[in-house]
């Protein structure tokens, strides 16, 4: 059986690798799928934690796979929803450049 | 008998009603008003009839309401309904029926009605007649509540409203400056003598607990209040009884709402709401009279002060209405007077009688102005010719209270005289029966110049009373002749008033000879005296006017009472006020408000721009923060 730190190990690393994403890409695509990369490191911890915790205390491991099912539909949902706003900001401004997408200031 | 509440809730239902709905009922809603009120009297009078027909062992509706009180000694009914309660403190809306507040529910509902239909004629044609019986209605409902309060704090609500509608009356021609000072003039002095009476309300709810009147009187009589509290109270509470009716030093502002419409002038500044400080003092007397009744001797002497000076100061006036201002002024003088010296019967004999003549009085002098326009006395003359029913009635109402015998001013004046003969030193009767002289002098001047003798010139075409304005002369009139004789041992259960309205003790009528007579004789000589001098010349003023003349100067000029205030107010109250503006201006506001707005905003200008738009950033500051409360957690846990 895989030691638990792997999993850990791994999860750290994709959530690192997508906060990179989301902090240094200037595409907005680019930013929502870094998004999904950091919640997909979530979900891999939040499974991994749930089948090494198994039946100490009341843990079962449905109580993670069902919030990874969670984080998984709501993801869907909005992806659905950034890509919307993404093809409209596109529309309205021919880009999804965050950087020029600047105004959500004084 | 528990109706009684409706005599007020009919004319508080009017005011709004006239206000909204009025341009469209007939008279622009007058109708509502003078509806109200009548029904006011109509269910007064049944009040009155289940009054006369209850006593203490009759229950009312399964209740006893009703008992004996222990210090009127008279039937009293109580009838209260919870409003709130907030922690121990309960509040009641309650109302108090024995016979002090039935004779002022009649007095108030009677003159009211005739005020009102009176006013039908006199404000005809007047742009804001519906807004002018609006406020009359609420001035009659706030009044009516006033004298059925049971407790202290409804009375302190209506004795507001009244006030207000007092400021709202006597400014009623607003466009007048005139008119718009006195009405300030008036809500403001009233309101120092009110500041008084609420800190005397607040005293006896912080001593007894509750604002109930008849467990104030309890705690007072039993001991239960110290004498001290006790006097401080009945002081403070005659602090508001000398705004509202208008006492030395706070009589200032009475001649002033002169400026309000005459038949404003008959109801509010005559015959109800200046009697309710008056009332206020009766209501409250077992406070004044428990322990040794130090505080009545502050009442005699004010109500003395007062009625001296009113009067030499109506001697003088040459403006109709303000000559019966100050006459008003002094005769209030001698209600407290009679208070002040245990004459509670004749008091509130003297209150009625009083009203009912100088409502007269009032609504005569608004029939000379109403058609001459004409206030000053001297440019008037003979105006008997013209106008011969307002003359017979403003007689009627002069020779009413300048005290002739047989009409009803000189048998409640003579109950007053009697009850000071009784009570007081001899100081007291001297001044007493020298105001009750001057009363007489003053009202025969106002009588024989403005009325009799030869009419002016470009007085012709003045016309009489319409008969919407003589009718309620007319009825006032009758009152004014005869309703002293219902101070009389009348054959058979009737008492006179004595036995009807008395504190305490219970008397009939007694009649102090040497006193009525010295009485009658001053009042008759003062008006022959008046007569001479004024229409037949005979006497002649002019040497007692020139010997005087130091002395006339001051009383012509009200004992510099005016500007005595003025001076006050510009160099001591207006003074400190520009220092409390100065101090808000500079400290407060600059220093307190300004300084710390000041620098959060610029902190704000700088900040601001650390704001770039950018979402990365606030992405990263977001990360940036997490990661610092992680380690910060890291740190604690360790």
């Amino acid at each position: 059986m895989v030691s638990l730190f792997y999993f850990q190990l791994l999860s750290a690393g994709l959530f690192a690798i997508g906060l990179y994403g989301v902090l240094a890409r200037r595409s907005a695509v680019l930013i929502v799928m870094s998004i999904e990369l950091m919640l997909n490191a979530v979900n891999i911890n939040l499974i991994a934690a749930a089948s090494h915790l198994e039946g100490r205390g009341s843990f079962v491991r449905f109580d993670g796979q069902i919030i990874a099912i969670f984080i998984i539909t709501i993801a869907a949902a909005e992806v659905g929803l950034a890509l919307a706003i993404i093809l409209r900001m596109y529309r309205n401004r021919s880009t999804v450049n965050v950087d020029e997408i600047d105004i959500m200031k004084w | 008998m528990e109706w009684a509440w409706l005599i007020p809730v009919f004319c508080f239902a009017a005011a709004p009603l006239i206000v909204v709905f009025g341009e469209r009922l007939p008279g622009k809603g007058a109708i509502l008003s003078i509806l109200a009120i009548g029904g006011g009297f109509v269910v007064f009078w049944v009040v009155l009839t289940a009054f006369l027909g209850a006593s203490p062992a009759s229950e009312i509706n399964g209740t006893a309401d009703c008992f004996t009180s222990e210090f009127t000694e008279s039937l009293t009914c109580v009838y209260e309904h919870s409003w709130f309660h907030a922690a121990d403190l309960e509040l009641v809306w309650g109302i108090i029926i024995d016979p002090l507040t039935l004779v002022m529910l009649g007095l108030v509902t009677f003159v009211a009605l005739m005020v009102q239909v009176y006013s039908l004629g006199y404000m005809k044609g007047d742009p804001n007649f519906g807004w002018y019986f609006a406020v009359h209605s609420l001035f009659a409902a706030a009044m009516l509540t006033l004298v059925l309060a049971d407790n202290f704090l409804l009375l302190y609500v209506a004795w507001e409203l009244v006030g207000i509608c007092s400021y709202l009356l006597i400014g009623f021609w607003h466009e007048r400056p005139s008119a718009r000072e006195a009405a300030k003039k008036a809500f403001i002095v009233t309101r120092i003598g009110d500041v008084g009476l609420l800190i005397g309300i607040l005293l006896l709810w912080r001593e007894v607990g509750s604002f109930s009147m008849s467990e104030a009187f309890e705690a007072a009589s039993t001991g239960a209040m110290s004498e001290g509290v006790t006097t401080a109270a009945a002081i403070l509470l005659l602090l508001g009884a000398m705004g509202k009716s208008a006492q030395v030093p706070f009589h200032v502002w009475l001649p002033d709402a002169m400026e309000g419409p005459t038949p404003v002038s008959a109801l509010i500044h005559a015959a109800t709401m200046v009697v309710a400080g008056v009332y206020l003092v009766a209501r409250a007397f077992p406070i004044f009279s428990a322990y040794d009744a130090d505080p009545l001797v502050v009442v005699v002497i004010v109500g003395l002060v007062t009625a001296l000076m009113a009067s030499t100061i109506a001697l003088v006036a040459t403006d109709l209405k303000r000559i019966l201002a100050y006459s008003t002024i002094s005769h209030l003088g001698l209600m407290m007077l009679s208070l002040g010296a245990f004459g509670y019967t004749a008091a509130i004999f003297h209150l009625l009688a009083h009203g009912f003549a100088k409502a007269l009085l009032f609504l005569g002098a608004g029939s000379v102005l109403h058609s001459t326009e004409e206030q000053d006395i001297q440019r008037m003359g003979g105006l008997r010719k013209v106008m011969p029913l307002t003359a017979l009635v403003f007689s009627i109402g002069a020779i009413s209270l300048g005290g002739i015998p047989i009409l009803s001013g000189f048998w409640s004046k003579d109950e007053i005289l009697a009850a000071v003969n009784d009570h007081r030193n001899v100081a007291f009767i001297v001044f007493a029966l020298l105001t009750a002289l001057m009363s007489a002098l003053y009202m025969a001047r106002a009588m024989f110049i403005a009325f009799y003798g030869q009419l002016r010139e470009g007085m012709e075409q003045v016309h009489d009373a319409p008969w919407l304005m003589a009718v309620p002369m007319a009825l006032l009139a009758v009152l004014a002749i005869g309703f002293g004789f219902l101070s009389f041992n009348w054959p058979g259960d009737y008492d006179g008033i004595g036995s009807f309205v008395s504190f305490g003790e219970r008397h009939g009528f007694s009649f102090t000879w040497w006193l009525g007579i010295l009485s009658a004789v001053m009042a008759v000589g003062s008006f022959l005296f008046a007569w001479q001098v004024y229409l037949k010349g005979r006497i002649s003023l002019d040497n007692a006017k020139a010997t005087f003349a130091p002395i006339l100067k001051v009383v012509e000029n009200k004992y510099y009472f005016d500007e005595v205030y003025q001076w006050v107010i510009d160099r001591v109250v207006l003074v400190f006020s520009r220092i409390i503006a100065w101090f808000d201006r500079a400290v407060v506001n600059d220093i307190g408000v300004n300084t710390p707005a000041n620098s959060v905003r610029r902190l704000g200008y700088t900040l601001r721009l650390h704001v770039t738009g950018h979402v990365y950033s606030y992405t990263l500051a977001m990360v940036l923060g997490f990661v610092g409360l992680g380690i910060f957690w890291w740190f604690r846990s360790t």
